[in-house]
């Protein structure tokens, strides 16, 4: 079947890219502050606006912005406990998100869920905090989709750590055995917590995998925002077909620590992690290149700072939910008959 | 009277199967859309219903062995 | 669509209702019926599971269906629970009202973190701005020699998880009717049917695993009790199974004057605590029984709520459960541990004797 030519990177085009990875580092950043505001000097993780766990994306935004330069809203998207920057670059909206990240009642969820339990119907975006459970309930968004017969897709995003539990395994398995128009991410940030995928990982590229379960595999390997965006177009032009089910393996960077409040101390390449962040150097290619003025840039950041501080505030002057209605949301309430 | 019979479920001479369950009893009245047993051979299951209206009486028992096309039960 | 048939008492106490009419069916074409019914009439619903398709289910959850419905709605998937149960929810997080069926709910475990972990807290997490309206059918229970990985009832389990609804129907009426209460639910609702219950020709079967169905369609309602014999001297709590061997032991004991009052829970989430608390209020004995694991479960919950209500109620309390061991293959063995008629009447007679 003809696919539907992936579109060419105009200047345009290429500085909305870069947008969306500055909103998403601007993001991560705020909530990082916010994070640590109130929980020094001694680290209580249960303290403060924003207690408990806390997985920040920073450094993998060029596999949220390269993919989901070519989703719709109404196309899905399973998350996982790294979830800000899909969410972002899928269209989430940044008040209710931020403030169920602070556990309000003005959040997605009320409070109920947190910052790893996300959920924007309107945009078909999920997470969950269970390392490669997000993928099953993604072939099932495809399996609707193409039993309602339209041409939308679903974006299962998952880790290099999540590709060896027996959920990425069976998923791969049944999406390409029933042809859903699911694709598969998968974020190689080099890291599983504390264990590199040298000590993992059987084989060196999950797109070796992607084959052994009769789907294409494709390895982005320099975490490349334009080399992701068209490795997703393809991908996502197979699915909208009916081509199937397509695996994307994106050798990307952890920025900070897999949890905030993690030493790192097991990463060797510590130092030198921050000589290969890719935004400046996606931004630095776009100065070069003459698409992008060191004006523009500036204004992208302000807007960014704007609208993510707006977010904030939002979630700071929103209630914390109701203790009284603690049991609220368990069932819903009417039958469908 | 209308004979119920243990249905044709093979080819073989004297092949017998069993009446596996009754789902009416003995002086209930059936239609023919009454389901009234269930019956198998060599692993295959089929579901009996008769072919008129009336009360019924049950001639074998549950798990007898019964010879394919031997009267099973008679509506009257 | 829930119909009330004309002139029908409405009360809570809840007769059978609608009347059963004469037409008999096994549990297993109950099922099959109510699955059948609610796929004629609404398109998002389907069938998904192992040997689900041609084979009909292994305990003949779906016989006759694919012929009525297809394969492109009854759908027989590989041998990966953790995949097709989460497809499941995915698929019912975008419209579609999926039956999905776990072979054995010994099985649980190679695909527990879809089941509690996703099916049953997606609306909570998401502040009830998702839901998940998917059916997990499952085959419970023992007594034909399956062994300590085939033959676990495991309600228990699921019911202390909060997020999900669990049935379990001990007969055809409430089979069909909760099956179809289950699929119309906009939650969660695993529904557990017991093997020895599904009136199979190929197991040893009671004789109340046959019973009258109405032909039209109607609900049970999720989170209700029925009082299945009336009595006054104790009370029987119990569902699935036991249920049958508890009114064959009160009928046994009518004839020596012990009037023996049995509660068919038929729901465990929500739980009935009010049938419980009214029964226990007149009779003062209560004896649970239950075929899943004795320690940290059902039965246990169960006294609790009536000791919680007011303990002085209590005159008597035990409970005949399997015991805290893997349930073994030996015959001899199995049927030690099992809840068991003869173990039920002991129970009974003690307690009346105290």
């Amino acid at each position: 079947m003809t696919l539907s030519t992936t579109p060419e990177l105009t200047e345009e085009s290429r500085r909305s890219l870069l947008n969306t990875m500055v909103l998403i580092r601007t993001y991560e950043e705020a909530i990082r502050r916010e994070y640590y505001a109130d929980k020094m000097p001694a680290f209580d993780i249960g303290a403060g606006l924003v207690p408990g766990e806390m997985h920040l994306s920073a450094g993998q935004e060029p596999v949220a912005a390269g993919i989901c330069a070519h989703l719709t809203a109404d196309d899905a998207l399973t998350a996982t406990h790294r979830p800000h920057h899909v969410a972002i670059a899928k269209g989430v909206a940044l008040r209710p998100m931020t403030a169920e990240i602070f556990g309000r009642e003005d959040g997605f969820g009320h409070g109920r869920g947190g910052h790893m339990h996300l959920f924007d119907p309107s945009n078909h975006f999920s997470c969950s905090g269970i390392i490669a459970e997000g993928l099953p309930p993604a072939l099932g968004q495809a399996f609707a989709f193409k039993r309602q017969g339209n041409n939308r897709v679903t974006v299962a995003v998952t880790g290099e750590g999540a590709a060896n539990q027996g959920a990425f395994h069976e998923s791969l398995n049944l999406a390409a055995l029933w042809n859903l128009p699911v694709i598969f991410v998968v974020e190689d940030n080099d890291w599983g917590i504390s264990v590199p995928r040298s000590e993992s990982t059987s084989v060196t590229s999950n797109a070796v995998r992607a084959a052994a379960y009769g789907m294409p595999g494709v390895r982005v390997e320099d975490n490349s925002v334009e080399a992701v965006y068209a490795a997703g177009g393809e991908a996502v032009a197979r699915a909208r077909s009916g081509g199937g089910p397509t695996l994307i393996e994106v050798h990307t960077l952890r920025l900070w620590g897999h949890f905030e409040g993690d030493a790192e101390g097991y990463r060797p390449e510590l130092k030198s992690v921050p000589d290969h962040d890719p935004l400046p150097r996606y931004r630095d290619e776009l100065l070069q290149a003459g698409g992008l003025s060191a004006e523009q840039f500036q204004a992208m950041q302000d807007r960014a700072v704007e609208q993510v501080e707006d977010a904030i505030q939002f979630a700071k002057a929103s209630p914390a939910p109701n203790p009284s209605e603690h049991l609220n949301y368990v069932f819903s309430e009417g039958v469908n008959s | 009277m209308t004979d119920v019979r243990f249905p044709q479920m093979t080819a073989a001479q004297g092949a017998t199967g069993i009446l596996v369950t009754w789902f009416v009893d003995s002086g209930d009245e059936v239609t023919p859309t009454t389901l009234i047993a269930e019956v198998a051979m060599d692993k295959v299951d089929a579901e009996v219903y008769p072919e008129t209206s009336g009360t019924i009486s049950l001639l074998v028992e549950e798990g007898a062995e019964v010879p394919q096309g031997s009267v099973i039960a008679q509506v009257n | 669509m829930t119909t009330a048939p004309t002139g029908t008492n409405q009360s809570t106490t809840l007769a059978v209702e609608p009347e059963p009419g004469r037409r008999k069916l096994s549990t297993a074409k109950a099922m099959q019926e109510a699955i059948s019914q609610r796929m004629a009439r609404d398109e998002s619903v389907f069938v998904m599971g192992e040997d689900v398709g041609p084979y009909g289910g292994i305990f003949s959850s779906t016989t006759g269906l694919i012929d009525r419905f297809g394969p492109e709605r009854v759908i027989d998937t590989p041998i990966s629970e953790t995949a097709f149960i989460g497809l499941g929810i995915g698929a019912a997080v975008e419209g579609m009202r999926p039956v999905v069926e776990l072979m054995f709910a010994d099985f649980f475990g190679v695909c527990m973190d879809q089941i509690y972990n996703h099916m049953a807290k997606i609306h909570f997490e998401s502040g009830g701005n998702v839901k998940v309206p998917m059916v997990l059918m499952t085959a419970t229970g023992g007594g034909y020699s399956d062994g300590a990985q085939h033959s676990q009832c495991l309600w228990g389990t699921f019911a202390h998880l909060p997020g999900m609804k669990v049935v379990v129907p001990s007969n055809p009426y409430d089979a069909k009717g909760l099956m179809a209460a289950a699929i119309d639910s906009d939650d969660p609702v695993v529904f557990m049917f017991h093997k020895g219950i599904m009136g199979l020709g190929w197991m040893a079967k009671n004789n109340r695993a046959i019973g009258a169905v109405p032909e039209e369609e109607y609900v049970v309602p999720i989170g209700k009790a029925r009082v299945a014999r009336e009595g006054t001297d104790v009370t029987i709590v119990t569902l699935s199974l036991s249920v049958h061997h508890s009114l064959d032991v009160a009928e046994k004991l009518e004839a020596e004057g012990i009037s023996v009052e049995v509660i068919d829970l038929r729901s465990l989430v929500p739980l009935d605590r009010d049938a419980i608390v009214r029964s226990v209020t007149k009779t003062g004995r209560l004896i649970v029984v239950d075929e899943d694991y004795q320690s940290f479960g059902l039965s246990g919950e169960v006294i609790a709520v009536v000791a919680e209500h007011d303990a002085s109620l209590l005159t008597s309390v035990s409970r005949v459960c399997v015991p805290d061991v893997p349930i073994p293959y030996a015959r001899e063995l199995e049927s030690i541990v099992l809840p068991t008629p003869a173990r039920i009447e002991a129970t009974v007679r003690e307690a009346v004797a105290r």
